[in-house]
């Protein structure tokens, strides 16, 4: 459908170019836009792949909006992670699958950044059996956290709502782009408007506004392809 | 059997068998009109003996049943039967989902993808019902259809599958099956075949019971009267290439013919004859005899069945149905070995928590003619494997098992980066399997080709007989 709209959209394309438009565009057209194209922010951590390569040192970026959102709430988050850190790292050495795992307080988030092999359901759910009650402590600090705690008893709904948390990890390439937002739209037959890569910035600034916050590409690694049980048996460090 | 479960609540195949009924069908069914497919439903546990057969349950009482009759529900089904939503919003995403949706997890690429699935299996929308008929007769099988499929306004017949077990519970690949299941906790028939195991939690099976996992238990859909006593299966066509299982055991005893120190150590004196008498290979050689080493390392039994963790070197007549045995220690079954990858009993593992948590019944029967290697065809017609793999979480248990162990092979860091030989999705490039020595070395094999492809399959709610009684009483 080039010709329908065909206009328009590239005047929307022209639009980030000049400062003026650029703020008509983030107030009016942006909106605009979105009314009428909605789009649903895609879902969080690493692309679902086969690969061998792909299935280790996977990413998860997680943010977790907290509930008071002031310096206490801030500080009963600190807390609540000192508290719990021994707990915490004896917890993912049985897991057995992180190779690291931080937690770090960004605005009012609470955020945990980790590298985990294999299937994110598997890690999660392997954390919840060993330290579930460390995740509740969290959790409750955490905007809706009561609806999936104890997460003991609420183990699917508990992964699910940790990966509805997990950023979307933003491809590297423009096709990739279209690929994911073309599956979740359940679309998979390639019309000639998705082919077109002219159209990424506007798919982009319209992603990016119904998810703020995204990884950029799934990061650097200096040894991939290892899992952490092998890095330590190779080292090794026992595992 | 008598169990802290009521057994007449359950359907007779979650912990039966039915092992005296060799002849399985398979009836994939369409619900034609949903008010019509509740009557069905209803007819189904009424206990009358004339219209649609009657659900075999886990209480036999008194007598055998001639034939069993047990169905499982998609989510497709489930809704096109007017479950209400608040109650289909707390099954599981991953059978919310369907088993299509889930294929880069569970290794359903290339050969295997969903989009080269043949029908039913093709339009997965359409697969509502599962119903399993078994029969010691096949006649048996067409009488207990017809009373199915009686009231076309129901169901309607989308598809069949059928297989036959073959003698000894061999399946193709010529290896003994069905000698492990877990054994559960309270249900008493379970003492009999001890296996060194801890018993699995009721949960493992069932919804509504404290599960392997400490302190987790598994949301059960609500009312009660639906999800309780109820379960899941993946139903799973396998399709299993024999002839090329075969070409590569030809190949992988030829490569090892050109090592002779790993001949010396895979066949020790004496070792070859004991092979060749239990196979009954005429004119035993080391070539044939490291066939069925390489056939044995593979799986973790030899083909008739002895593990190898408690005979490595020769099958042992006395061991082809043992289930006593661990790998703790220096286990002489190789990591990568099937029976090791998908239950590595007390062994360790990378996933500490995991050990006994990924348990599955296991009810599989061959489909297509057993394949004859002295008269190889040049088409060989399909034959494989018709699987049901059961557990109360299928994302816990069938797909962590698919994924992670049975696939990258995360379980153990000597394993991690190759796929299940038996059952994997292999390329003959990339794939490898190391074979352990007596002496404590491996040799690694490699160009494994894909011998297991799925050609269909549906991710199944199996209610209870108290589920099916509330669906049938369903008014929308
Ligand atoms: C055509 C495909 C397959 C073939 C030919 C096959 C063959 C076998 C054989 C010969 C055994 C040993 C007999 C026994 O322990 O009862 C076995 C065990 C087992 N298989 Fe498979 N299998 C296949 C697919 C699968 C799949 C897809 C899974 C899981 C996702 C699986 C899980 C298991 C488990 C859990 C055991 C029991 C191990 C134990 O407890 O020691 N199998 N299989």
């Amino acid at each position: 459908m080039p010709s329908e709209g065909g206009l328009l959209d590239r005047f929307v394309d022209w639009l980030p170019t000049t400062l003026f438009f650029k703020r008509a565009a983030s107030w009016i057209l942006v909106p605009y836009w979105a009314h009428k194209t909605p789009v649903k922010p895609l879902p969080g951590g690493p692309h679902p792949s086969f690969e061998h390569g792909d299935n280790v040192q996977c990413m998860m970026n997680l943010i977790m909006p907290l509930k008071v959102k002031s310096p206490i709430g801030r500080a009963e988050a600190a807390l609540a992670i000192a508290q719990n850190k021994d707990a915490i790292y004896a917890g993912l050495n049985n897991v057995g699958t992180v190779h690291f795992a931080r937690f770090v307080i960004v605005g009012d988030n609470i955020c945990m950044f980790s590298v985990y092999d294999g299937d994110f359901t598997n890690y999660i759910r392997d954390f919840i059996a060993t330290i579930g009650s460390v995740f509740n402590a969290v959790v409750a600090l955490v905007e809706d956290g009561e609806d999936v705690t104890p997460c003991e008893k609420n183990v699917d709904a508990f992964i699910q709502w940790i990966h509805e948390r997990d950023l979307y990890q933003v491809p590297d390439t423009a096709t990739d782009f279209l690929r994911d937002q073309e599956a979740l739209n359940g679309d998979t037959a390639m019309s000639g408007n998705h082919d077109d890569l002219t159209l990424l910035p506007r798919k982009l600034v319209l992603q990016l506004r119904a998810n703020p916050n995204v990884s950029l590409g799934n990061g650097y690694r200096a040894y991939p392809g290892f899992s952490a049980a092998q890095v330590r048996e190779r080292l090794e460090l026992g595992w | 059997m008598s169990a802290m479960v009521k057994l007449a609540d359950l359907q007779g195949n979650i912990l039966r068998g039915y092992t005296k009924k060799p002849h399985v069908r398979y009836l994939i069914l369409e619900v034609a009109n949903p008010a019509a497919a509740r009557r069905w439903l209803a007819a189904s546990t009424s206990g009358r003996s004339d219209g649609v057969p009657q659900i075999t349950s886990g209480d036999w009482g008194a007598s055998k049943p001639d034939t069993c009759f047990n169905i499982g529900l998609t989510y497709e089904g489930l809704r096109t039967l007017g479950t209400p939503s608040a109650s289909l919003e707390m099954f599981p995403n991953e059978f919310i989902e369907g088993m299509t949706a889930r294929a880069l997890k569970l290794g359903d690429v290339g050969p295997s993808a969903p989009e080269t699935w043949p029908a039913p299996f093709n339009e997965p929308k359409r697969i509502h019902l599962i119903a399993t008929i078994y029969a010691e007769q096949p006649e048996q099988l067409n009488d207990v259809q017809k009373r199915a499929l009686a009231d076309t306004s129901a169901v309607t017949l989308v598809g069949t599958r059928e297989g036959y077990s073959f003698p000894d519970d061999r399946v193709h690949f010529g290896y003994r099956d069905n000698i492990m299941q877990p054994r559960f906790e309270g249900v008493h028939d379970a003492d009999r075949y001890a296996d060194g195991q801890p018993k699995a939690p009721l949960g493992t099976v069932l919804l509504g019971y404290r599960t392997n996992l400490e302190g987790l238990r598994w949301r059960v859909p609500e009312p009660e009267e639906l999800g309780h006593n109820g379960t899941f299966n993946a139903f799973r066509v396998l399709k299993q290439d024999v002839a090329g299982f075969e070409a590569y055991l030809d190949q992988a005893a030829d490569e090892l013919l050109k090592q002779p120190q790993a001949v010396g150590e895979l066949l020790p004196p004496g070792a070859e004859a004991k092979i060749g008498k239990v196979f009954s290979i005429e004119g035993v050689t080391p070539r044939s005899a490291l066939r069925e080493v390489v056939a044995a390392n593979l799986c973790g039994r030899w083909r008739d069945g002895t593990p190898l963790a408690l005979s490595a070197d020769v099958p042992d007549p006395e061991l082809v149905k043992a289930a006593n045995f661990d790998y703790v220690g220096e286990s002489r079954c190789p990591f990568g070995a099937h029976i090791r990858r998908s239950n590595p009993r007390g062994g360790k593992i990378v996933q500490r928590v995991a050990n006994n948590s990924r348990r599955l019944v296991r009810r599989g029967v061959p489909y297509g003619p057993a394949y004859d290697r002295t008269q190889p065809r040049q088409l060989e017609p399909e034959r494989g494997l018709l699987g049901n793999f059961i557990g109360a979480n299928l994302g816990a248990q069938f797909e962590a098992m698919s994924c992670d162990w049975l696939n990258l092979g995360l379980q153990d860091p000597r394993l991690t980066g190759s796929n299940d030989a038996l059952t994997g999705a292999n390329g003959t490039d990339s794939s490898w399997f190391d074979l352990p020595l007596k002496s404590g070395s491996t040799i690694r094999l490699r160009g494994l080709p894909r011998f297991v492809s799925t050609q269909g399959g549906a991710y199944a709610f199996l209610p209870s007989l108290r589920a099916i009684r509330y669906l049938g009483s369903l008014t929308t």
